[in-house]
């Protein structure tokens, strides 16, 4: 049923930035070694089943532990194990698996037992599929699963959200994700994941702005009673959890723990079409489609590569080398720098946006007239004029000032919080209760404050120091959740995985 | 641009020589800044909003230019002289105080510095906008800690130190504007009948004599130097209000409570307060109202805050205009709610918070 249209306060809407990528794909070559790492997505690190000089098929096992909470992870090409070594991957030590490819060839082999007619299967058959093929350890806290894939039990689970907001900045296209045929395979996995949580009710939430899709999928739900579906504003952070959760299902979120430990699943629009492949057609996750995005692209193209592929081969023929730029993954506000161009792509990636790093001095900057400026506040043409492209670099535009108490970050943090008045109490080392008071753990670190502040100021640096000097003085976040709310899974939660 | 590089450049390697001019390092900076920007670049979040405290602070001057050429046409070109020394002693008390704390120089006192002859009489003297202006960036702004610590509006703080120790000068001296043709640009000063016309709020609360509208929105009466052409205060004050440079809910509050509080008092009270749209156009209600009470440093940065302190200044203005013996309650108003702001914060967040 399609549901009446509905926001949250806060939040900003990042309109038409220079460099989307167009809703073309193109597939990478099978890149001669990959580099897999044995921690992909949710779960935890696991150990590899091959040994140095084993020969592997693309999508053998290589990974797995039924006892942890973790799934599968598989070679990605047909080779040898050249190498099985811990290597340093975003300020971690991961084992990892190098593997020479032998044969190039695109074929993969199936699962056993998948079904085009899957409706026929069993339940159990369903979700050892599903696990099998690393699918459950997609998004936030994966596909629940009888496999321990993710922290809660499939029969715990009692909202399930499909999402394709696409509040970020740069998203993945949803006219490719979901174009001609792939429309009724994503139907499919949402109706074979409904089929293993019984007892949940689907939230299809889909971009405002695809009125073409969101047709399609009413025509396509009509009939079932148990799935609403939800156009939303791509304000940012619609996207994440947090929002996600207190706008559809009207219910708090508790802050700093994931949306499964209060019975919600959330998984995005290719996590939903790799549960389709995977249980209708057998195909392992070893393949990711990435949205190459941002001015510092040649191209702004998706792209479909093996998992392992290293950013090198990948992209770098792909980047204007001639200005220096900057590589961010998924986020460009909370995404991390990947400065390694040899570390391996993995499941959890969906964007890799390249953007010139800008470091020149602009003569007279805050006299322009800004055609191509994106702002909050309506001090540039821009805003007048919103069909032209808007212009991304990393330069500060203005130095440190002092704060001016303009109460933007204020109207614009998404949970209700104050980050001026908080990131005042950190600077002057006033750490106590009043801030937890003042629901400093409420912060989803979004990092719109820090993107809004006219005398720019890292207020999201300032706020994480605060939860950190409350930690050391003994103060919690659980202080402020675990009374509120009844949590599931709480032993088997590790804190949020963020990327 | 080349030149100014250079010439920057040059400076630059002057000061580096020089142990005794290296003090003076913040001002070259503050040069350097405003022309060229910055080289930073961040860290997380990759991409920032444009808009920096420079682009903030020229957008409260652009909103002021209207106001500014009436008060040349209005006033003459020593009105332009007026605006010189204002800004030269507040620059030179900001730099000083930039020098002694080896801190960057804020680009606050660009508004300071203009909103300050605005609200003083048109033909103050030169001495007395100088005295004026020092005492308030001193001490309606440094001495709190500088630019976002003020409790005060520094513009307010100097002018209400002008008129309590020169009332002479600050009350008495309202100069009827020059009208017709090119009025004041051709002039440097009204001296045929200065020290004549009494200001509008004046003439009705002491012989109950009312200007008409078009006079008070255009400006064909006497007044403080930027009070009188109402419309293009208003219309500086809508623009901040859709460039989101000021937040609408103080203006809205304030006039709001000028308009309705007389009538209601009026009705219950018995009091005989002149009615509430004449207010809001008699003295310099809406120059305070948009450009005045507005400032994010000195009023509250709570939503609710801010619509208590819009009403609390909208009841003051109106009280101490009707009933003290002064003739303009706006200034006095905003000075005791700035210094209620923090008051107004605290209790705000404490019934927001409470404690769970």
């Amino acid at each position: 049923m399609l549901k009446p249209f509905r926001t949250f306060k806060g939040g900003y809407r990042f309109k038409n930035y220079a460099g989307q990528p167009a809703a073309r794909l193109v597939e990478a070559d099978i890149p001669s070694k990959v580099i897999i790492p044995l921690m992909q997505g949710f779960g935890t690190e696991i150990n590899p089943c091959v040994k140095k000089g084993d020969t592997v098929f693309a999508g053998q096992t290589i990974g797995r532990d039924d006892e942890a909470i973790s799934s599968p992870i598989h070679s990605s090409v047909n080779g040898v194990v050249e190498d099985i070594k811990r290597m340093n991957y975003f300020k971690r030590e991961v084992t990892m698996a190098v593997i020479r490819t032998t044969n190039t060839s695109r074929e993969i082999p199936r699962l056993e037992g998948h079904s085009p007619e899957w409706w026929k299967l069993s339940n159990e058959k369903i979700e050892e599929l599903i696990y099998l093929s690393g699918v459950s350890s997609l998004d936030r806290e994966g596909i629940p699963t009888r496999f321990k894939s993710s922290i809660i039990m499939p029969q715990d689970v009692s909202h399930l959200i499909v999402h394709g907001v696409g509040s970020e900045p740069y998203n993945i296209s949803l006219d490719l994700l979901l174009d001609g045929k792939n429309l009724l395979h994503f139907f499919e996995g949402v109706n074979i994941l409904k089929r293993i949580m019984p007892n949940c009710r689907v939230h299809l939430v889909i971009n405002a702005h695809k009125k073409k899709i969101i047709e399609q999928l009413v025509k396509l739900s009509s009939e079932l009673e148990w799935l609403d579906i939800y156009p939303l504003e791509p304000k940012y952070p619609q996207g994440y959890d947090e929002m996600l959760v207190p706008t559809i299902l009207k219910q708090k979120f508790p802050y700093g723990y994931s949306a499964a430990n209060i019975g919600v699943v959330v998984l995005n629009i290719q996590a939903t079409l790799a549960v389709y492949h995977a249980v209708a057609e057998g195909i392992p996750l070893i393949e990711r489609i990435i949205a190459l995005c941002g001015p510092s692209m040649k191209e702004n193209i998706h792209l479909k590569a093996r998992v392992g592929s290293s950013l090198e081969d990948l992209i770098k023929s792909r980047i204007k080398e001639n200005v220096p730029y900057r590589l961010v993954l998924n986020s460009l506000l909370t995404g991390v720098t990947l400065n390694d161009l040899s570390l391996p792509i993995e499941r959890s990636y969906s964007q890799l946006i390249a953007l010139p790093e800008n470091k020149e001095r602009e003569f007279l900057s805050f006299m322009r007239p800004g055609l191509r400026r994106d702002s909050y506040s309506r001090t540039f043409l821009a805003k007048l004029f919103p069909g032209i492209r808007k212009r991304t670099d990393t330069n500060q535009h203005g130095e440190e000032r002092p704060c001016i108490s303009c109460s933007f970050c204020e109207e614009i943090c998404p949970v209700r919080i104050i980050p001026h008045l908080l990131s005042k109490y950190v600077k002057k080392d006033l750490i106590d209760e009043t801030l937890m008071n003042y629901d400093i753990f409420n912060c989803i670190e979004c990092g719109l404050c820090s993107f809004i502040c006219p005398s720019k100021i890292p207020l999201l640096k300032q706020m994480k120091e605060g939860h950190e000097k409350l930690i050391m003085q003994g103060c919690d976040r659980s202080q402020c959740i675990l009374p509120y709310f009844n949590l599931k899974g709480i032993e088997g939660y590790r804190g949020v995985t963020k990327l | 641009m080349q030149f100014l590089r250079k010439t920057l450049d040059n400076f630059y390697d002057l000061i580096n020589k020089n142990k005794r001019l290296s003090k003076f390092k913040p001002v070259l900076d503050a040069g350097d800044e405003f022309f060229f920007g910055t080289s930073k670049v961040t860290t997380l979040p990759h991409i920032v909003d444009y808009i920096d405290i420079k682009r903030f602070m020229s957008f409260v001057v652009i909103a002021l230019i209207p106001t500014v050429i009436a008060a040349i046409y209005f006033w003459g070109w020593y009105f332009l002289a007026m605006v010189i020394v204002s800004y030269t002693f507040g620059g030179l008390v900001e730099v000083a105080f930039a020098v002694a704390r080896k801190k960057e120089i804020h680009e606050g006192f660009l508004v300071t510095g203009l909103i300050f002859p605005l609200i003083l009489a048109p033909t103050t003297p030169l001495w007395v906008v100088a005295i004026g202006i020092i005492f308030g960036v001193l001490f309606g702004k440094e001495v709190f800690g500088g630019t976002g610590r003020n409790i005060f509006n520094p513009a307010i703080v100097g002018r209400i130190f002008l008129t309590i120790t020169f009332p002479k000068i600050m009350t008495l001296n309202w100069q009827a504007p020059f009208t017709g043709g090119l009025g004041g640009f051709l002039h440097y000063q009204n001296t045929l009948d200065a020290v004549t016309a009494a200001t509008p709020l004046a003439l009705l609360k002491s012989q109950n004599i009312a200007t008409s509208y078009t006079d008070l929105l255009f400006g064909f009466c006497s007044g403080s130097a930027g009070e009188t052409f109402r419309i293009g205060l208003i219309a500086g004050g809508i623009f901040l209000i859709l460039t989101k440079i000021v937040d609408w809910r103080i203006p809205l509050a304030y006039l709001g409570t000028v308009f309705v509080f007389p009538f209601l008092s009026n009705r219950l009270f018995h009091t005989t307060f002149s009615p509430g749209l004449a207010q809001m156009l008699y003295g310099g209600l809406l120059l305070g109202a948009f450009f005045m009470a507005t400032d994010p440093v000195t009023s509250p940065f709570t939503k609710p805050g801010r619509w208590i302190a819009g009403i609390l200044l909208g009841v003051l203005t109106v009280l101490i205009r009707g009933l003290s013996g002064y003739v303009e309650g706006v200034m006095f108003s905003i000075l005791l709610v700035n210094c209620l702001s923090p008051l107004i914060d605290t209790m705000v967040l404490k019934a927001r918070y409470r404690k769970k």
